[in-house]
């Protein structure tokens, strides 16, 4: 079966510092994979990459077999990629409502949205979407009106709503109290039920409780790659985290 | 489902019942003002209905799609001349000047002795109004394609636009033969009257209503959410510089229409009709009358200019004081605008009174702070 994305060989250099070595991973179709790896190991660069935000300077990304290596942003999520970011971006002024309408999976260019309707049924995909996140209430409020908790879940909403065909998450539990990661963690693994979903995370608590495989990064390369268990007992990765307990391994 | 949020939700009527009946009321005024009006007054009113629209313009871009261009006059001063041009030429082949020749004026004093080959087609009125409107929009459409497509904007485009404004003025200046340089376009002919007027009135309503019409379509939301975050935009899939160049070009014709317009009404046209000087003007006009609510720019025109005029005849050693004194104050105080402002304190009084928004601000800060609340250090540390 093709794999739903396979990085191979990829390198990034930013002045003159090279983050990203040689690094390959793939992921399968509808897997759930953590990514972990301390902070400067490269996480956030690698979802950069697959997104479009910046280009690659060698190597290859090819999404469900596509190759999809150093395009534009808005064409990497049309091909069925959607991004969290780990500080939330939301429009601020726009009505929670509308955030999650913006974000439905549809059309997206000026010509087809100039005499555009939203119909019945995306409503009611977005109400949908509103409960999943727990926002319903508040579909009337500007998005600068919600706590740091609630506007993860609506970036996680918005992004529920995209219907894509991979997710990736970063840190999305940031700033959460245990409560919200929690909750976090089984939305995460519910929406994993029917997507593939790559998520990078620092809280070892969650990481328990979700994690199937796991790859863990280290100074732009592929450190190890396993199950949890297999991880932790892993004297590499034991050495690179200074054998230190801990759930969070952030500097 | 959340009922009352669901009601909040049902889309805002294409034009509140409140726009259509003031809308009406003021567009009826300035229709029946001329049958019984000073001339001098009727005048004023059909320029400022062309500054209305070029306000318009201003607020399209920057009150919805957050592009700041401190040089859309170019498209607005370009419109003019061409209309300018146009009835030049035509006035001239009737009224020739003290030497004789059936050319402009400035053509004659610059030592040409007939219209320029390339500009002899202005002669045909419906010809210069086609160039009046098509070529400001192309030049947006290439302006627009080599700042947005780089991802130039904010400060930098601001700076880009403000330096187009002055070339375009300079370059009016410097061929003089052809543009009338630094004393512009004047003496062709009077056309302000009260059938030009209503016309003018009708494109100011017509524009004001497709403005509304962008505005509140998909398109104008997806606007609104590529000035609060271009980069989300961006990750969901929207190509945020081909939004930017859409709606860049849209408000160029529609300054390019208040132009032509202006052109013909007031019978002269200068060099500061394209300058930086009154490209800023406008987008104070627009600030003062509240960016972002299509209303504000007409609010803000009339009430600006009109408060000028005023103000010049009664305090004339002081009345640009005054304006800046506006202006300063509206910066710093009502940032929303009149309109905007107008519109805040009306949806507070509708969504509750004091106490009530005391006690939902109370409740939003209970909920950051419980967010916030050290989780991030465990019960039971975990060995790894």
């Amino acid at each position: 079966m093709t794999k739903a994305l396979e990085i191979t060989n990829l390198t990034t250099r930013v002045s003159g510092y090279t983050i990203l070595k040689d690094l390959s991973l793939s992921v399968e179709q509808n897997e759930l994979r953590v990514l972990l790896g301390p902070n400067g190991a490269g996480k956030t660069t690698l979802i950069d990459m697959i997104t479009g935000r910046y280009k690659p300077n060698a190597g290859k990304i090819a999404f469900y077999g596509k190759d999809i290596t150093g395009k534009s942003p808005d064409i990497i999520f049309r091909e069925g990629i959607s991004r969290k970011f780990q500080v939330p971006n939301l429009y601020e002024t726009l009505s929670i409502f509308d955030n999650v309408m913006l974000s439905l999976k549809g059309k997206r260019t000026v010509m087809q949205n100039l005499l555009r309707r939203t119909t019945g049924e995306e409503v009611d995909r977005i109400w949908e979407v509103l409960e999943l996140v727990h926002l319903a209430e508040r579909a009337a409020d500007p998005a600068d009106s919600l706590s740091h908790g609630e506007r993860q879940w609506l970036e996680l909403g918005m992004m529920v709503a995209s219907s894509p065909k991979l997710l990736l998450f970063d840190e999305p539990t940031t700033g959460m109290t245990e409560h919200g990661k929690l909750q976090t963690a089984d939305l995460i693994v519910k929406i994993a039920e029917h997507h593939t979903v790559l998520l990078v995370e620092h809280d070892m608590h969650i990481v328990r409780r979700i994690a199937k495989k796991v790859s863990v990064l280290h100074q732009g390369q592929m450190l190890a790659e396993g199950t949890l268990d297999e991880i932790v007992h892993n004297e590499m990765v034991q050495q690179v985290y200074l054998g230190k307990g801990g759930d969070t391994v952030a500097a | 489902m959340a009922k009352s949020a669901q009601n909040k939700i049902q889309r805002q009527p294409f034009l509140p019942l409140w726009v259509i009946v003031i809308g009406s009321g003021v567009a009826a005024a300035i229709a029946l003002y001329p049958l019984f009006g000073k001339a001098y007054i009727v005048a004023l009113l059909g320029k400022f209905l062309c500054y209305a629209i070029f306000a318009l313009s201003i607020d399209l871009i920057w009150g919805f799609a957050g592009i700041l261009s401190l040089g859309q006059a170019v498209y607005f001063g370009t419109g003019a001349y061409f209309v300018a041009l146009s009835l030049k030429i035509s006035y001239a082949t009737e009224h020739p000047t003290r030497y004789g020749g059936n050319i402009p004026d400035f053509m004659e004093w610059n030592g040409l002795t007939e219209v320029p080959g390339f500009m002899q087609p202005l002669i045909h009125l419906p010809f210069a109004v086609a160039c009046a409107l098509i070529i400001p929009t192309l030049l947006a459409f290439i302006f627009g394609v080599i700042t947005f497509k780089r991802h130039i904007y904010g400060v930098y485009c601001a700076v880009i636009t403000l330096a187009e404004s002055i070339i375009l003025q300079d370059f009016i200046i410097e061929y003089q033969a052809y543009t009338g340089g630094f004393n512009g376009i004047t003496d062709f002919g009077h056309y302000s009257s009260t059938y030009f007027l209503w016309f003018i009135l009708a494109i100011t309503v017509l524009c004001f209503l497709v403005g509304r019409l962008l505005t509140h379509s998909r398109v104008g939301t997806i606007l609104k959410s590529v000035r609060d975050n271009d980069v989300r935009a961006e990750f969901l899939g929207y190509n945020v510089a081909n939004y930017r160049i859409f709606v860049f070009c849209f408000s160029a014709f529609l300054a390019a229409t208040a132009g032509a317009m202006y052109g013909a009404w007031v019978g002269l046209v200068s060099f500061l009709d394209t300058g930086p000087v009154f490209s800023i003007e406008a987008v104070i006009w627009t600030a003062v009358g509240g960016r972002g609510t299509i209303i504000g720019a007409f609010v803000g025109t009339f009430l600006v200019n009109g408060a000028a005029f005023f103000l010049s005849g009664v305090l004339a050693d002081f009345w640009q004081l005054i304006m800046g004194g506006l202006f300063i104050f509206v910066v710093l105080v009502m940032r929303d605008g009149i309109v905007g402002t107008l519109a805040k304190w009306l949806r507070r009084r509708r969504d509750g009174t004091i106490s009530q928004m005391v006690e939902e601000s109370d409740r939003q800060a209970a909920d950051r702070q419980r967010d916030f609340q050290s989780g991030g250090g465990t019960k039971e540390p975990e060995e790894i």
